[in-house]
């Protein structure tokens, strides 16, 4: 876990700054903020974070789907976030606050394809937090479902 | 109990699945969080009418981005009351359905405007057309809201009591397999107290057995002890009676007293026998009696049995034969007096139950299974005898022959079974063969705890080449012997010594010479005809001429009995020879008597003793006969071994005779002799077959007999071939 996490760090160059629609603001504890002490993130440059993808059944669908975009740990270390909690806040104000490690411990997804189509703000986009809940009985839990945020808007690193 | 336990375990477990179910259902569907979702569509509804009314009074300026976010939030949270799940909660329900089917109507109509396809610019006019439909929604949302909140409730309110109940039917479950439990642990509790019961009774039960046992045993022990005292104490007066008795007969009776006397004596000494086979069979039961080991010469312990069998057996004109084979040790370890206690027993038994014949007690080494060495006295009678019946009682208490033969003979019935544990007590046993009408044979077997025989005075021979002793003069020897061949031997060997033989062919002629002649000394053969040995030598001491009367007097015999020894030297004898007698023996003999060294001078003393009976005896034993050749000339021996087999002819016949007329006294004389004969001159295997008739006259079938006889005639051929190929048998001009 260490050196996954430690990987990033070491590479520690400033974080480019958007270009497109702002989708995703990264606040609190970062050592790479690109916007005064906040993070901006748009759907391109999470394009280019390695992009990663795996199929789960979810509570919110009948069938399984395919999920992908980049892992929830690689944005944070894009920005050099450090803390122990991430409050993860949705664009009806939903919120929730996710254990720093959690994005350590599991492939947590910041999806941004749905069965490889962009997601609508109607359909849970356009930024989507999920679990890789079929790789662990742990995750199929209402803990995990709850953090699973969608219409993701923002990040705060506590 | 087992099948309510079953039931109860059943029982537990529906009840534990139901509770399982339930809790799955609950998250599964995740009714509460449909519910959130409702409250969500609710509170986005309201941000969007607010945002539309916003955007309303903004007129033209109006933030379409942010009325576009609003309503995209808005549809995607009533998307999310079409999901599968949702749907299954609300399906059917009217609540639901119908707010449902306004708000999709809503959107329809709205995505004109902010749809994701081919949207229509957004202005007042328009948003003012729709502003009515959307306020018109607030209605149906809220009671939605409120009834699934309801909806829900009643289900937690279900399932509450559900899980209630099943905690009710757990509870009273788990009460009912506490009693059960209870009921278990109690009769557990019981059948352990019962067991616990049973146990020291069973425990009581063993010690009060075990305590009748010592009882009865202690009263059976006291009883034998009784019995013990009992007879041990009757024989202490018994014997003062029995004193009496004697010296009554010494006090001067008259017949008819004296016979009145000799039948309370008679009376006394059967009550004595009866006395002291209770008091040994009370000490055997009692395993009070116990063995006492000492050295025991074997041979002086015969002469005992034959000297106090001897006069039962004459007055029954039996022929009482006891031998014992050269192989058996002279002196053993042993219980003396219970050895003799059992060969009295058996001897007596065998007198007692015969009539006429012979009785013979034979006492040879043997072996036990295991191949130890035991010592093997056989009681042979030719008497009654006993079918497999009588066999098999005999040695069971109080049991004898039949009725009639214990009224006949008397006795107590117990000397057998006294003589079969002693043996057994002694680690050997006695054993029983019959023939009814023929006789019967006994077996008594003991272990073989040989004593080593102490050194005797004369075996320390001189030194045949000490020059000190050489030269001694030519002696006058008198040779009482019956046997011509036996003479022809005993003339060959003194004159081959240079001394000069004299013979007397029986007792009587030896006293005869003795009046009438100097001898130097005398070979007295013990069995003569007229007058045997002893009784010569008896005469010879008894003469009133003093010189004659001191001749020395040496026993010749072919039997080893120290006993017989004993005889000779009591009768007034002064040494002994063994037969065969060898010439360095003999020459040992003259030298000690005479002190000077005469004869063969080689040849230690070991190498002519008599051949050992092997198993496969030799036709010519070649030691021996060179010992002879060393004795005498060569002629001398051709000359005395073609007399013995031109003799063999009659002897074969006289063999037969005493077969036929069933003489087996005459039988054993003759095989003697001939064995004696055939001994000194090497001649092995006929000396064994002759020993065999020797020893089987009176107890081995006819027809074996004869076949032994026959045997003898083919070797007594085979001897003289043998002798003639070695050349033994040249031509004698003599």
């Amino acid at each position: 876990m260490c050196c996954l996490a430690a990987l990033p760090l070491t590479r520690a160059w400033a974080l480019d700054a958007p270009t497109g629609p702002i989708v995703l603001t990264v606040t609190g504890r970062l050592r790479l903020p690109n916007a005064g002490a906040q993070a901006h993130f748009d759907m391109d440059m999470l394009e280019h974070l390695p992009q990663h993808s795996f199929v789960t059944r979810t509570p919110w669908y009948a069938m399984p789907h395919k999920f992908t975009g980049p892992l929830l740990r690689d944005v944070l270390a894009a920005c050099g976030a450090q803390g122990s909690n991430v409050r993860a806040i949705a664009l009806n104000d939903y919120r929730v606050d996710l254990p720093f490690e959690d994005a350590q411990r599991f492939d947590v997804l910041l999806a941004r394809l749905l069965d490889d189509k962009p997601m609508a703000v109607r359909d849970k986009g356009p930024l989507f937090i999920v679990y890789p809940f079929d790789s662990s009985p742990e995750l199929r839990s209402t803990v995990y479902y709850s953090r699973s945020a969608w219409q993701l808007k923002s990040l705060e690193v506590l | 109990m087992g099948v309510a336990l079953a039931l109860v375990v059943a029982a537990v477990a529906l009840v534990q699945a139901r509770q399982f179910a339930l809790l799955k259902h609950t998250v599964t569907y995740q009714d509460d969080y449909v519910v959130l979702s409702l409250y969500q569509v609710e509170a986005e509804y309201l941000r969007l009418r607010e945002q539309w009314a916003t955007a309303l009074h903004d007129g033209d300026g109006l933030d379409r981005a942010a009325l576009q976010l609003r309503y995209d939030i808005w549809v995607s949270r009533v998307g999310l009351l079409h999901n599968e799940r949702t749907a299954r909660l609300m399906v059917g329900n009217a609540d639901y359905a119908e707010p449902l089917g306004k708000m999709d109507a809503f959107i329809a109509r709205a995505d004109s405007l902010l749809g994701t396809s081919q949207p229509l610019p957004v202005n007042a006019a328009s948003l003012a057309t729709l502003k009515p439909e959307l306020d018109a929604l607030g209605a149906p949302i809220h009671s939605m809201t409120l009834s699934a909140s309801h909806h829900v409730s009643q289900q937690i309110a279900e399932r509450n009591s559900a899980v209630r109940r099943h905690n009710q039917v757990a509870l009273a479950l788990t009460v009912f397999l506490s009693l059960l439990v209870l009921a278990f642990g109690l009769m557990a509790m019981r059948q352990m107290r019962l067991l616990g019961e049973r146990q020291r009774a069973l425990v009581d039960l063993t010690a009060h057995l075990r305590e009748a046992r010592r009882q009865a045993e202690a009263a059976s022990e006291a009883k034998s002890v009784f019995l013990a005292n009992m007879s041990h104490e009757i024989r202490t007066p018994f014997h003062g009676l029995l004193g009496m008795l004697s010296l009554l007969r010494d006090a001067g009776l008259n017949a008819r007293q004296v016979d009145y006397l000799r039948t309370a004596t008679e009376s006394a000494d059967h009550l004595l026998t009866i006395l002291n086979d209770v008091l040994d069979m009370s000490l055997l039961e009692s395993g009070r009696l116990t063995l006492t080991e000492e050295p025991v010469d074997l041979r002086d312990l015969l002469r005992e049995v034959e000297s106090l069998m001897r006069p039962q057996a004459q007055l029954k004109s039996l022929a009482l034969h006891i031998d014992a084979d050269p192989g058996v040790p002279e002196k053993v370890r042993a219980d003396r007096t219970r050895v003799k206690q059992i060969l009295f027993n058996l001897v007596n038994n065998a007198v007692k139950f015969s009539d006429r014949g012979v009785v013979v007690v034979d006492l040879h080494r043997a072996y036990a299974d295991d191949g130890k060495e035991q010592l093997e006295f056989v009681v042979t009678d030719t008497g009654i005898g006993m079918d497999q019946a009588t066999l098999e009682r005999l040695f069971k208490r109080f049991s004898q022959g039949d009725e009639s033969r214990s009224r006949r003979h008397g006795g107590t019935g117990l000397g057998l079974e006294i003589s079969r544990s002693l043996a057994q007590l002694m680690g050997g046993n006695v054993t029983a063969k019959s023939v009814p009408g023929e006789g019967s044979s006994f077996s008594f077997r003991m272990p073989l705890h040989a004593i080593a025989p102490a050194p005797k005075a004369e075996l320390p021979v001189a030194s045949a080449a000490d020059p000190a002793l050489a030269g001694m003069a030519s002696l006058r020897v008198l040779v009482a012997e019956d046997h011509p061949v036996n003479r022809q031997y005993m003339a060959a060997l003194l004159e081959g010594m240079g001394h000069r033989p004299f013979f007397a062919g029986n007792g009587l002629e030896a006293v005869q010479a003795i009046r009438e002649q100097r001898f130097d000394i005398v070979l007295m053969d013990l069995h003569m005809p007229l007058l045997d040995g002893v009784g010569a030598t008896l005469s010879i001491r008894g003469l009133p001429d003093g010189v004659a009367a001191t001749v020395p007097i040496i026993a010749l015999t072919a039997d080893a009995f120290a006993q017989t020894r004993e005889r000779c030297l009591m009768a007034g004898m002064n040494d002994f020879l063994a037969k065969p007698v060898s010439p360095e023996r003999l020459s040992a003999m003259l030298r000690r008597l005479f002190g000077g060294a005469h004869g063969p001078e080689t040849a230690p003393v070991g190498a002519t003793e008599p051949p050992a009976a092997g198993p496969t005896p030799v036709v010519l034993d070649r030691a021996t006969l060179n010992a002879a050749l060393r004795a005498m000339p060569r002629e001398r021996l051709a000359h005395l071994l073609q007399s013995f087999f031109e003799e063999g002819p009659e002897m074969v016949e006289r063999l037969r005779v005493a077969l036929r007329d069933g003489q087996a006294l005459d039988l054993r004389v003759n095989a003697h002799a001939a064995r004696g004969a055939a001994l000194n001159f090497g001649l092995s295997a006929l000396a064994q077959t002759a020993q065999a008739l020797h020893e089987g006259a009176t107890h081995v079938p006819a027809h074996e007999i004869a076949r032994l006889i026959q045997r003898f005639e083919q070797l007594l051929t085979a001897s003289r071939e043998a002798c003639e190929a070695a050349g033994l048998l040249e031509p004698v001009t003599e």
